[in-house]
């Protein structure tokens, strides 16, 4: 690497100021950028490169599906709060007012010495910076009895879209008295609180529709996000209804048996009308196919997102190792905006700046009853470091808690139109 | 199947069409693809002739609404001629507040609002503050100033950049007066539904009485605002000189005004979450030292405050005055 990137950074504003350097040869016309994956991470990425570099840079977004349906809020839709609509997104203003090349493809690997992304409609895109924010896919075998093609019998819904339409319609369509089970990932998995939301969510919708049905809630983890929250909340509004079983009682050791309906905890099996699997998670295909990950996750420089095994590929969002930050579409979003400014810097010399990042997750309990949590985060040597955080606190009064649902709706409008325009 | 489902699997069938022909279909095929197209628009003409029932009952509704609320505007416009010919003198002239603490018995309109204390109004008033200023010298803010209101017509006070809505309410004949300024305080955007007031409204009505008492006191006689009114520039937290004047870089702030815009939009939108775009940038320095000192409660912005440093809040400051 010509340019140490953190001691770049680190020698403050003025210096960066005067030494940014005009990387990109004028060889080959204006300097592209292609960036794979339109969701918090690469479609907010892509508009800050377009509208920063105004007509500069070469911004190419490749993203397979032509309506984006966000997973954040999609368990406010389980639980009959938000539409299905109102969760979905177009690229067309990302192309139209923005001239970002919105191409709808795979991208099926990177050839890192040529700098070209392979498409599976077949032919390549080449670049001078790519960005990869491509997302989780899921641990083969992480939960025995479970696989992709049993996504329809035991749906994850922990990619927005099909999957959380389906997991509805089963929900709704669930027998009197019947039994919802949730298989609920390890540590670290998108969204630290979203399988928690989600059975507040569920329990939302039964407690209205099927009021004797049960919530089990099968977890390895010891702890959870806003745990003390939560179960305040549980207790208050959905009393005796949900029952979580840890790992001391062998809520890390399940089975399950897709064509049986049944969860088998630790030896004892469970009948289930509907069971949500959320598997263990790894960096979105695409890393590893272009060897940049280490483990299941891709390693990250804090200072620019930049990735540590390539100087001229950046990785935003879940599917990166960087440090504190939770896999959460606010910190790709926030990771979106330092990695754009890195990028542009490189390609042609703008100004460029300590990267800061933030991060909060809003999460709502029952009608109203809307928490959250959150931190920021700087870069250091290691990694990217919490330096500041809050979380709401148990038995705030109930105008409290609306106003902070209300935030949410806020915040969800803003960091949508901060994504797509 | 919603409308814009429905459009969009014409507009997929006429496609179907197209292509057929391009590429050489049998006239069945043709056919086939003619019905699906017809199909769809019988769905979506089902679907049209369902909305318009629907907004035809809305209208009935509005209409039987405006009919009622036609007839209390009417029943109290005629208890206000009733009450001003009653009283001999034109209402309280408060001159001097501290001299005249008692609350204002006055009924002011069919309604039965009356104005409350105006002292218990002041504490009330606190939490209007960050924006408006009120008394001597009081200047437009992020709101504009308040001396004057009653009488005044929404939107009209020159020098002030309302939002299009309030000048259009303002427009349309609305005036501040007691009734419609309780209706305002106890739900802004109901009553001005995109106004940029980010204020979520008083629901207790012993406090927007209060409040209507106090602001009161700098109207009944605008030219002779009280000498004893509590001062107008009073900030939030005392900032120095040097402080407030540091100016601000443009382009940092752009940069770090991106972490902003994750919550709060730029084109002005403020549900659940306020504008920021256009503040004054004193205003905004203040807000956001507020903030870091932990003096303004909001645990998020607490945060994001707390490590920024006086430069980085006057680059925010800069870029946001100017914000489009």
């Amino acid at each position: 690497m010509k340019l140490n990137r953190r001691a770049f950074v680190g020698t403050g504003i003025a210096a960066a100021t005067l030494s940014a350097p005009m990387v990109h040869a004028a060889s080959h016309g204006k300097p592209k950028v292609v960036v794979v994956g339109g969701g918090a991470g690469g479609a907010t990425a892509a508009r800050y490169l377009a509208k920063d570099s105004a007509g500069e840079i070469d911004v190419t977004l490749i993203e397979p599906t032509r309506s984006y349906y966000t997973c954040f809020f999609s368990n406010l839709y389980l639980g009959g709060f938000w539409d299905l609509e109102n969760l979905s997104h177009s690229y067309g203003k990302l192309a139209s007012d923005y001239g970002i090349n919105v191409v709808h493809d795979w991208a099926t690997g990177v050839d890192r010495d040529a700098k070209t992304v392979a498409l599976a409609g077949g032919g390549s895109v080449p670049y001078d910076r790519l960005i990869l924010s491509p997302g989780i896919d899921f641990v083969e075998g992480s939960v025995p009895g479970w696989d992709l093609s049993a996504q329809n019998a035991m749906p994850h819904a922990y990619k927005g879209g099909s999957q959380t339409e389906l997991l509805k319609a089963q929900i709704m369509a669930m027998p009197e008295g019947g039994t919802y089970v949730m298989v609920a990932p390890p540590n670290p998995y998108r969204c630290p609180p979203g399988p928690y939301e989600r059975i507040s969510m569920v329990a939302h919708q039964l407690k209205m529709n099927n009021p004797t049905a049960k919530i089990i809630i099968a977890d390895p983890k010891e702890s959870f996000s806003k745990q003390a929250l939560f179960e305040e909340g549980w207790q208050k509004h959905y009393s005796g209804m949900i029952t979580r079983i840890g790992p001391d009682f062998g809520g890390g050791n399940v089975t399950v048996d897709p064509e049986a309906m049944t969860v088998d905890v630790d030896g004892e099996l469970i009948q289930a009308d509907v069971v949500n699997v959320i598997p263990a998670q790894k960096a979105g295909l695409i890393c590893d196919a272009a060897g940049l990950t280490e483990g299941n996750w891709a390693p990250v420089d804090g200072a620019s997102m930049v990735s540590r095994l390539d100087e001229n590929i950046h990785i935003l969002g879940d599917a990166t190792n960087q440090g504190d930050m939770p896999k959460s579409g606010f910190s790709a979003n926030s990771q979106a905006k330092v990695a754009a400014m890195a990028v542009r810097g490189a390609l042609t010399g703008s100004r460029v700046f300590p990267a800061k990042y933030s991060n909060t997750c809003w999460s709502l309990i029952a009608t109203d009853d809307g928490v959250k949590v959150g931190a920021a985060y700087e870069p250091n040597e290691e990694k990217i470091a919490s330096v500041s955080s809050f979380v709401s606190q148990t038995g705030e009064d109930a105008a409290l808690r609306k106003a902070t649902y209300e935030e949410s709706i806020g915040w969800y409008e803003g960091i949508t139109s901060d994504m797509f325009g | 199947m919603s409308k814009s489902s429905g459009l969009f699997i014409s507009v997929l069938g006429g496609a179907a069409l197209v292509l057929g022909v391009a590429y050489g279909w049998t006239s069945r095929d043709y056919r086939a693809a003619e019905l699906a197209v017809l199909t769809d628009r019988l769905a979506q003409l089902e679907h049209s002739n369902d909305d318009l029932a629907r907004r035809a009952d809305q209208a009935f509704d509005l209409e039987a609404r405006l009919a009622t609320l036609e007839a209390d505007l009417a029943a109290a416009r005629q208890a206000v001629e009733d009450a001003k010919q009653a009283a001999s003198q034109p209402v309280a002239a408060v001159a001097d507040p501290v001299q005249q603490p008692e609350p204002d018995p006055v009924i002011a309109d069919a309604t039965g609002l009356e104005f409350g204390d105006p002292s218990r109004g002041e504490q009330v008033f606190a939490q209007c503050r960050s924006c408006h200023q009120i008394g001597q010298g009081a200047e437009d803010r992020i709101g504009p100033h308040l001396n004057g209101i009653f009488g005044r017509r929404a939107g009209a006070h020159d020098g002030f950049r309302y939002s299009d809505d309030m000048a259009m309410m303002g427009a349309d004949g609305l005036t501040w007066e007691i009734e419609t300024l309780n209706a305002y305080l106890e739900n802004p955007k109901a009553l001005v539904s995109r106004t940029r007031m980010n204020f979520a409204g008083l629901d207790d009505p012993q406090e927007r009485s209060d409040i209507l008492a106090y602001l009161r006191q700098f109207s009944a006689s605008p030219q002779n605002i009280p000498e004893a009114a509590p001062t107008a520039q009073a900030r939030e937290v005392e900032l120095s000189p040097e402080v407030l004047a540091i100016v601000g870089d443009t382009d940092y702030g752009e940069y770090l005004a991106s972490e902003c815009k994750t919550c709060h939009q730029q084109d002005g939108s403020d549900r659940g979450i306020p504008s920021i775009t256009q503040w004054p940038t004193e205003d905004f320095v203040v807000a956001m030292h507020a903030y870091k000192r932990q003096i303004r409660p909001h645990p998020v912005m607490q945060m994001m405050a707390s490590r920024l440093s006086d430069e980085e809040i006057a680059a925010l400051a800069a870029y946001f005055a100017k914000a489009e």
